[in-house]
Formats: structure tokens, C-alpha cells, sequence
């Protein structure tokens, strides 16, 4: 029996719900432009959220999840063009993403911190240059899919869904058994080993919950966009993005990514309108990867709460101790 | 017979430059347990020096090394007095912040590539890049020789340097235990800014080489950097020789694969992403843990 602080679920989750309920109302009074805003934005959340699960939680960063983006856009891509209904083939291709996540994870998990990183960009870059040459995936020109396919509304009504299931996932981790397990991993691998947490199967599962989860936002991007290619899908680039929100935001934490995905999502959109920023984001990318590096590896909400101990720390010495 | 002895040549042709590419990698490694992502921007960087060295001044991009290497010599010390030394220093295992500080400056280094040269593919003509010479019956491009002349002189010259120099001793006392060679009175932030120069020079001079055999985008570098972590993961992080060793080997499959497997060009990228993957997971000490006796248990 594990007793559990209501205000870290319920409280959270009430937010949640309650930003759900207004954004699913908000195309009542807002225009296209704006929605289109909003569903970049959920849109990264998720991606942001769900790899916070293994690379946050865990601690085990991946730069390989567009991989699992691209399984999900091309599973909906090439069963729409079978003529079986989008919104059908989502829960196939998040099986897909899982299972390509665990015959990833399987030999992966093996290694630690570093080396792990350095496998999955092995692993999706391999990804990538197969795509790339297979002829299935429309090779360098890519797949359309279907006319009739695109209903916007309906897409952001399921991209809003998606966010606020991503986060409320998140919170309810972070308190359960397996976000303890996989906290423990991050830690101490061999301490958690020790006291019995097997390290390599809390692992899979954070792995191919998160994979999941970036595969159904990849079907949910294919039909969005209508088309898509392996350069679109399988692009390191976003791999990267996916990797920069949750350590910018605050990696490990519920808050963090989200925070992380609404400054990137925002900077993308301002850069794409501005054309002389339009090639800096590389720039913007680095620089900032650096700087949180450099003076707060904790991110925005690390950095909010030292300054939250700042502020608390004269107020504790104005009374004095008896 | 002679496809064989083609193969063979042509392995070991690029073994040499895979060995100068991946040797920078390891450098930085051996000395500061830091793995160096920045490593591909450096080596897009080298072939863009080279190139403008090459448009600007005419300058052959052999003899432009000259000015390559000490320039980014240069550069590394900077980077590494500015950047790198503010890290929490890593521990038996590289840590994760400097992993992801040195990605930052990789993707700052390629801007700075799209920013100065836009993102057309560029490539190096000189009188002699469409020669070819006959060695052991095989048709060997000119360029292709005096880049394998090239990347031997400097692992030489770099072997020597690491046996007979103070510094060069330093080096390699730290990577074998920082600890005891700390104790001993080295001085390990001149060291590990050393090493974080040659490291620089190194990609640098190996993208200086490239450039004359390659075109080259600002994205160039990615695919070389996993090929070099695959080179020093095989060839074990210690010693030149062992680089080298695990340059020939990658350079022997890529080419085993072309000659004699259906696989066609455009997947063969992704066979040493692959076998980086399998080695990682299977070999984690290297090859040369294989001839050693088995003492250590693995990692």
C-alpha cells in the first residue's frame, strides 16, 4: 500500500483537466492560425512529456526518438492508402513504435549513461539511412495520403487529447511504483539493482510507453500534414528538438517539458515567420543546450526553484530560533 | 585475386584517414573522459578552412594544413580555457553534461557554417583530383594516396610526440590513471587543454583531408562521427596503434560489404551505424580486449 499526497495527483490533474476542457472549447472563439499555434504546441508536449518518461524519469537520454515518430507517420500513411480510416491506424502504430522500442531497448539497455546515447544516434541514423533507400517509404520523394483524410478540427480535438493523456500519465508516474523504480535507476543503477528494482525491465517499460506515445503524435502529424517523407520524419533535427525541450525545461520533472515545449514551439514559430532568423535555430538550439549545461543542468525549473530558495531564506532567518 | 588485393588497398587507404579522424576523439577521451560531439563540427569546420584557404588564396588543400592545424590547435585550447574547463569534472564514466555541452557546440559550430557559407554542397577541384595511379595492379586515386601519405606522416609524427615528449608522456600517463599522475606533479588542466587542441587539430586536419575527396555540406561530420566512435570503440580508447587497428577494421568491412554483398551504396552508412551499435553492446572493451588475457570482468 503506498499512501499518496493528494496535492501531487489530484491538484495537478485538476489543472489538467480543466486547460483540456478550455482548449477543446477555444476553436468556439479562436481562428485557424492560432489553433494551428495550439496544435504545434500540444504537439510538442507530447513529444517533450513522453521522452521525459525514459530520458528524464530513467535519466537514460536518447537521441534516437524520431525513429519512433517516423513508425507511427508511416504505419497511418501507408494503411490510410490501404483505405482503412486514419484515426483506426493509430493504435497499430503505437504497438509498432512499443515493440520497435523494446528490440531497440533489448541490447541498448546494456549500456550506461554515455554510451547509451551514442547508440541510439547509431541506432536512428541507420533508421534514417534505410528509409531513406527502401522504395515502401517514397524514398527521397515521400507518401501523400489520401484526400478526404484531413478534418482539422477533429485532429486538434486529438492532438489537445493526447497532451493532456501525455501529462496526466506523467503525474501519475512520478508518484507510482515504477517512476520510484525508475527515479532509483537514474540515481544509482547498481543500488537500485541491489535492493531489488530490475533495472533493465523498468526500463523497457518506460521505453516503449514513451515510444508509444511519439508514434501515436506521429499519426496524429501525418494526417495533420498530409504528407510526409523520411527527411520529414526521420530528421535528426527532430530528434534533437525532442531531446532540447525536457532538458531546457527541466528534465525529470512534470513541469519541465511542458515549460521547454511551449518556448520551443513559440521560438520555432517566430523563427519561421522572421526570415533572417529562419537558419539561426541551430544556433538558438546549441546555444541554449550550453548555456542550461553550463550554469543549471536542472533547466527553467531547477533555476526557478533556487531562486524560490533565495526568496525563502531571509524570510527563515527573521525568525529566531529558540 | 585481384578484387581481393583491391579491397585490401583500398581499406587500408582509408583506414589511414579514418585513423587521423577518429584519433581526436579518442585523445579527448583518454585524457578528460569527455565524449566530444563538437568533434563533427570541427571536422566540417577543417574542410571549410581548407576550402576557403582554397577559393580565397589558391592554397593547395595539402599545404593548407599548415594553417589548419595550428588554427585549431588554437581554437581548442580557447574552447576548452573558456567552455570545457567550467564542467564538474568527469568521473570514471563520462557525464551527461558534458555530452550535451559539447552537442550544443556542435550545433553552434554548424550554424555558424550555414551562417558564413549557406547550405549548398561544395566541393575542392584541384589539376590532380580526377589522377589515378597503378598500386599492385589496382587503380588508386592521387587524392586518395596523398590523404592515406598524409594521415600516416601525422599518426607518426603523433606517436612519436606522445613517446618522446614531456607532454606527450603527460597525456598519456593521465588517460592510463589520471589519479596517480596527478600525484606524480602533472599538471592536469595544461594537459587536458593540450589534449583538447590536438583533439580540435586532429578533426580539423581529418576534415581538412576530406574535403579534397568529398563534397561537403555544414551537416557534414555526423555520419564520420558515429564511424569514428565505432573506430574507437573497437580499436579500445587507449593507444594510437589501437585506433589505428580499429580504423583498418571498419574501413575493411565497409569495403568487404561493398565488394562482395548485394547491399547497395546508399545502406552502406548504415552498416557501421549498425556495427557501432553491435560492438557498443558486444565488445565494450575492443578488440584488443579479445588478444589480452581476460583479467577485467566487463563493464
Amino acid at each position: 500500500m503506498t499512501i499518496r499526497p493528494p496535492s501531487r495527483i489530484v491538484r495537478p490533474a485538476a489543472t489538467v483537466v480543466a486547460a483540456l476542457v478550455l482548449l477543446l472549447l477555444a476553436p468556439r472563439w479562436l481562428d485557424r492560425g492560432t489553433l494551428n499555434d495550439l496544435w504545434s504546441i500540444a504537439f510538442a508536449i507530447v513529444l517533450a512529456s513522453a521522452w521525459n518518461i525514459l530520458g528524464g524519469f530513467a535519466g537514460q537520454i536518447s537521441i534516437g526518438y524520431s525513429a519512433f515518430l517516423g513508425i507511427g507517420a508511416y504505419t497511418t500513411a501507408l494503411l490510410s492508402l490501404k483505405g482503412i480510416g486514419p484515426y483506426w491506424t493509430l493504435p497499430l502504430g503505437a504497438l509498432l513504435g512499443a515493440a520497435f522500442s523494446y528490440v531497440v531497448g533489448l541490447p541498448t539497455f546494456r549500456l550506461r549513461g554515455p554510451y547509451f546515447t551514442i547508440a541510439t544516434i547509431g541506432v536512428s541514423e541507420a533508421i534514417r539511412v534505410y528509409a531513406a533507400g527502401v522504395s515502401y517509404t517514397g524514398g527521397s520523394s515521400g507518401l501523400r495520403m489520401p484526400p478526404g483524410t484531413f478534418d482539422f478540427g477533429r485532429d486538434y480535438a486529438a492532438m489537445m487529447i493526447l497532451a493532456a493523456a501525455v501529462v496526466l500519465l506523467s503525474i501519475w508516474i512520478r508518484s507510482s511504483a515504477l517512476g520510484k523504480a525508475l527515479s532509483a535507476v537514474r540515481q544509482d543503477i547498481d543500488a537500485a539493482e541491489a535492493l531489488g528494482v530490475q533495472s533493465t525491465r523498468v526500463k523497457l517499460i518506460a521505453h516503449a510507453l514513451s515510444a508509444g506515445i511519439v508514434a501515436l503524435a506521429g499519426g496524429l502529424f501525418a494526417i495533420n500534414f498530409q504528407y510526409i517523407s523520411p527527411g520529414s520524419v526521420f530528421d535528426f533535427r527532430l530528434s534533437l528538438s525532442i531531446v532540447l525541450m525536457p532538458i531546457v525545461g527541466g528534465i525529470g520533472t512534470v513541469a519541465g517539458p511542458i515549460l521547454g515545449a511551449i518556448i520551443f514551439s513559440y521560438l520555432q514559430i517566430k523563427l519561421l515567420s522572421t526570415p533572417a532568423l529562419r537558419d539561426s535555430y541551430l544556433f538558438l538550439y546549441g546555444g541554449l543546450l550550453m548555456l542550461v549545461m553550463l550554469f543549471e543542468p536542472r533547466g527553467l525549473v531547477g533555476a526557478w526553484q533556487r531562486l524560490q530558495g533565495l526568496m525563502r531564506l531571509p524570510m527563515r532567518r527573521a525568525v529566531p530560533r529558540v | 585475386m585481384t578484387k581481393l588485393i583491391g579491397v585490401l588497398v583500398d581499406s587500408l587507404l582509408a583506414g589511414g584517414l579514418y585513423a587521423t579522424m577518429a584519433y581526436g576523439l579518442a585523445v579527448i577521451y583518454g585524457v578528460m573522459r569527455i565524449i566530444n560531439l563538437a568533434h563533427a563540427g570541427f571536422l566540417m569546420l577543417g574542410a571549410y578552412a581548407t576550402f576557403f584557404l582554397f577559393t580565397r588564396f589558391h592554397l593547395d588543400p595539402f599545404l593548407s594544413l599548415v594553417v589548419v592545424l595550428p588554427a585549431f590547435f588554437l581554437i581548442g585550447v580557447a574552447l576548452y580555457l573558456s567552455i570545457v574547463r567550467r564542467l564538474p569534472r568527469s568521473g570514471a564514466t563520462p557525464s551527461m553534461e558534458s555530452l550535451l555541452l559539447l552537442f550544443g557546440l556542435w550545433l553552434v559550430l554548424q550554424n555558424l557554417a550555414y551562417a558564413i557559407w549557406g547550405g549548398d554542397t561544395q566541393s575542392i577541384l584541384t589539376s590532380y583530383t580526377m589522377k589515378s595511379v597503378s598500386l599492385a595492379g589496382v587503380r588508386v586515386g592521387v587524392p586518395l594516396l596523398l590523404v592515406f601519405v598524409a594521415s600516416a606522416a601525422s599518426l607518426v609524427a603523433l606517436t612519436l610526440f606522445l613517446r618522446r615528449t614531456y607532454v606527450g608522456k603527460a597525456i598519456r600517463a593521465v588517460t592510463a590513471n589520471r589519479d596517480a599522475a596527478l600525484i606524480s606533479g602533472v599538471n592536469a588542466d595544461r594537459i587536458s587543454a593540450t589534449a583538447f587542441g590536438l583533439g580540435t587539430a586532429f578533426a580539423a586536419m581529418a576534415g581538412s583531408l576530406m574535403s579534397t575527396l568529398y563534397a561537403f555540406t555544414p551537416d557534414f561530420g555526423r555520419s564520420f562521427l558515429l564511424k569514428a566512435f565505432c573506430i574507437i570503440v573497437l580499436g579500445g580508447m587507449e593507444s594510437a596503434a589501437g585506433v589505428a587497428l580499429g580504423a583498418f577494421v571498419l574501413a575493411l568491412l565497409e569495403n568487404v560489404f561493398g565488394a562482395y554483398t548485394p547491399i547497395p551504396t546508399t545502406f552502406q552508412d548504415a552498416i557501421s551505424f549498425s556495427l557501432l551499435v553491435v560492438v557498443l553492446v558486444l565488445l565494450p572493451q575492443g578488440l584488443p580486449r579479445l588478444f589480452a588475457r581476460r583479467s577485467a570482468p566487463a563493464r
